[in-house]
């Protein structure tokens, strides 16, 4: 893979640019070594291939239980084997209305932790599940590697790349895994694409689309649906692209990215922020608080990715649009052309004639086992995908197997979220992408395209 | 050296062209055997023998599975010479994704670059792996309704369009399900399953069971489209392979010798989705055939992918 601000240099010392572009240059080389990978120290290793210890059962520990740590409640409630012990959220009361429902349904009823730091420290729990705003995602997912405990974030897992770099220490050094709740991972559509790239029905695939498309523009303006409008806030402080692993992290997963290519460059785009103020002057009441908030983030916030391999991906993020949802979900290469929002292919040698053809074919001949097994669409929420989640995190877990979503791929797929901004601070110039496996992203291995295995029974 | 090499090829069920006169003096590729049993990520040695008379060095092996896997380093090199008959291994890690159930071929490829050894400077091996299980036979392959009753065409759908061939115009030329159809030198049949169900393969790509031996496989078939051809591969009974072209000119408006096929039957009309029609034009059966190697017994055969290629039967000749 050519290094793009090699290829900047040469032209420069060729003298050939001209003297706007010469004053830009060493903004853009110094970004590239602002990002210069950190070293390991003596006695941290990897977590590659590690597996998890066998649990009998697995006691979960909830922090944040919002919409999103609520919805996912009954979840860890049904999976087998799988029992809540724990949980927290600064307002008790939320906690203790999850700790009601839990009996409810028959379940015997948690402690409500006053704290995080407390449930971190419990002794009664093995993975802690933090679905609180994304300010304090990346503290409280070290608290709980440093109590011990594996960990799954939701997105993102940190929003900055030295925290980023932080957590893959932390869990190298405690030998915990934290991962992200990547739940788009598991859709049906998704795994499908992952087993069709496996296949080499696209043969080589060259590039990639995916993003978070959704217009949240009602529930960002809503009183009572993000906690304290805390969605709404990141728009007024931030540049970042916040969001786009729902679409990225699927593409990530069929160009072997952490298990044969990786990412190397990003550069991202902004459009104006007018979504929001404009919705705000339609539909919201003067005297709202939101009147005394500017919104800086863009409302099309594009990453363009370069991989190792010469592919590349683009990652969008837009919630503060009129506009349908939709994750892209495309892949594309040398046969052929899947994309999603309606599912669609086009492949060589079964299509012809430049029109598009039903998904479904497709997808059923590559279903992947989790959703011949465990997978219901009417089952838990997005689909089925969340539960299909939590029931391979417990799996893996009792089981004793290697998470299909390490801490690598999960900071891997977060970086844009800080990448973003640095690229756009510097006009979109292209800015490196740590290498979190530290080297070892070169070599083959299985993940979310995995090998059936059954949930160990309960006893 | 010769007889090892041999050997060699038959153990590992090497499927690649003929081991040449010259194998007792060239440096040779080959590939063992590949773990399929996927999702998986599987070892792959590569052996390369200098079967040169000179010292072979700077040897550098590539290794390269299907089209879309990963596999891992893009190369490997050996820095010890290889005096003549030696040889050297090396391993390489491949993806390889879930076995399907069907009938599937899978072909790796490794190539050696080098200094001396027979002084050719490249060598290649290829591998191919089979696994699942072919369709009992062309009938299994059905996917297609080619033919229908005047009475009614709606079943019907040779061309995509809901068009077909009308069962009585067949039937006026002695084209009746089970009839014997002669055709370069085969005696072939014509499908023996009720009018208005599938009775030709048409694309996918399957592979059937057929057992026969021959100089040439002679298909019954016709096309709708102007490019229909696609790829037939032999399987014969000792492992190897051979692949040819099979065409078949579109059912009307193409002339009945494009592709190399010899017209057998020309219907006038066909059936439409509304009814009989179009009975100022012909629609065509044609006969095509692929030459065979007649020492050998075929034992597979994989039909074309392309859906314009419409199979109704095959024979040897
Ligand atoms: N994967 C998905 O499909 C999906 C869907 C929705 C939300 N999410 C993610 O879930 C997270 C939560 O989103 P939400 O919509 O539930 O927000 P929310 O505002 O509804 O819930 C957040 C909860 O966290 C609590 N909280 C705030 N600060 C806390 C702290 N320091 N310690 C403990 N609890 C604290 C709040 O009281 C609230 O109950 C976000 O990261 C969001 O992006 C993911």
């Amino acid at each position: 893979m050519t290094d793009l601000l090699n290829v900047s240099r040469r032209s420069l010392f060729g003298g050939a640019l001209a003297a706007g572009a010469l004053a830009a240059l060493p903004a853009s080389a110094s970004a590239d070594d602002a990002t210069a990978d950190p070293r390991r120290r003596r006695d941290q290793r990897t977590m590659i291939g590690v597996p998890f210890e066998e649990h009998r059962t697995v006691r979960v520990g909830l922090v944040g239980l919002g919409n999103r740590g609520m919805g996912m409640l009954d979840g860890w409630a049904a999976v087998p084997g799988c029992v809540v012990t724990a949980v927290h959220d600064v307002r008790a009361d939320r906690a203790n209305r999850a700790a009601d429902r839990l009996v409810s349904l028959g379940k015997p009823r948690p402690a409500v932790h006053a704290t995080d730091r407390s449930l971190f420290a419990a002794d009664d729990v093995d993975f802690v599940y933090i679905a609180t705003p994304w300010e304090f995602h990346y503290a409280q997912g070290k608290g709980a590697l440093l109590g011990g405990k594996h960990v799954g974030v939701e997105l993102p897992i940190a929003t900055e790349l030295a925290e980023l770099w932080d957590l893959v220490d932390t869990s190298e050094l405690t030998r915990k895994h934290l991962f992200l709740m990547e739940n788009c991972s598991y859709g049906r559509n998704e795994l499908a694409m992952l087993k069709m790239a496996h296949e080499g029905v696209f043969g080589e695939i060259t590039n990639g689309h995916g993003g978070y498309l959704h217009d949240l523009r009602a529930l960002l303006f809503s009183d009572t649906y993000y906690t304290d409008a805390w969605r709404r806030k990141w728009h007024t402080r931030s540049i970042a692209s916040f969001y786009p692993m729902h679409g990225l992290a699927p593409i990530a997963a069929c160009m072997d990215v952490n298990r044969g290519d990786r990412f190397t460059y990003l550069r991202a785009t902004a459009t104006a922020p007018r979504g929001l103020a404009d919705y705000r002057a339609r539909h919201v009441p003067q005297g709202h608080p939101s009147w005394n908030e500017t919104y800086i983030n863009g409302d099309l916030v594009t990453c363009l990715i370069d991989t190792e391999r010469g592919r590349v991906i683009r990652a969008e993020h837009d919630v503060s649009s009129p506009r349908p949802y939709s994750r892209i979900n495309s892949l594309a290469g040398s046969r052929g052309i899947v994309e999603d929002y309606p599912a669609r292919v086009y492949l060589e040698p079964d299509h012809g004639g430049h029109a598009w053809q039903d998904f479904r074919p497709y997808r059923d001949r590559f279903d992947h086992w989790l959703w011949k097994e465990v997978g219901d669409e009417n089952n838990g929420g997005h689909g089925g995908m969340d539960y299909v989640l939590q029931w391979r995190v417990v799996q893996q877990m009792r089981a004793g197997l290697v998470p299909d979503i390490d801490v690598y791929d999960s900071a891997v797929w977060c970086s844009p979220v800080p990448l973003s901004v640095r690229s756009l601070e510097r006009d979109g110039k292209p800015v490196r992408v740590p290498d979190f496996t530290r080297g070892q992203w070169m070599t083959p291995r299985v993940g979310l395209d995995s090998r059936p295995s059954a949930m160990p029974a309960t006893v | 050296m010769r007889s090892r090499l041999l050997l060699l090829l038959a153990v590992l069920g090497l499927l690649a062209a003929p081991v040449p006169a010259s194998a007792s003096a060239a440096v040779a590729v080959t590939i063992g055997a590949v773990d399929l049993d996927g999702p998986a990520v599987s070892t792959v040695e590569v052996t390369v023998t200098n079967g040169g008379s000179a010292r072979l060095s700077r040897l550098s092996v590539s290794f390269a599975g299907p089209i879309g896997w990963t596999s891992y380093p893009a190369s490997r090199s050996v820095k010890e010479a290889l005096a003549p008959g030696a040889s050297a291994t090396v391993e390489f890690l491949i993806h390889v994704p879930e076995k399907p159930a069907s009938f599937t071929v899978r072909k790796f490829t490794a190539t050696a670059s080098y200094r001396g050894g027979d002084g050719a400077g490249t060598a290649t091996g290829t591998r191919l792996e089979r696994s699942g299980a072919p369709l009992a036979g062309l009938a299994a392959a059905y996917n297609n309704v080619g033919v229908t009753a005047e009475s009614n065409p709606t079943p019907g759908n040779f061309d995509g369009e809901g068009n077909s061939f009308s069962s009585a115009r067949l039937a006026e030329k002695g084209l009746t399900p089970g009839a014997a159809v002669t055709a370069l030198g085969a005696t072939l049949r014509w499908p023996s399953v009720p009018v208005g169900t599938p009775d030709n393969a048409a694309g996918g790509g399957r592979t059937i069971e057929f057992t026969g031996q021959g100089s040439r496989l002679v298909f019954l078939g016709s096309g709708s489209s102007f490019a229909a051809t696609g790829t037939v591969t032999v399987w014969y009974s000792d492992g190897t392979a051979a692949s040819a072209t099979l065409g078949f000119p579109n059912w009307s408006f193409q002339d009945a010798g494009a592709h190399g096929a010899t017209l057998v039957a020309a219907t006038a009309g066909r059936n439409r989705p509304t009814g009989y029609g179009d009975a100022a034009y012909e629609y065509r059966v044609f006969a095509n055939s692929i030459p065979l190697d007649p020492a050998k017994t075929v034992e597979l055969v994989t039909l074309p992918g392309n859906g314009a290629v419409h199979v109704f039967d095959l024979a040897t000749a």
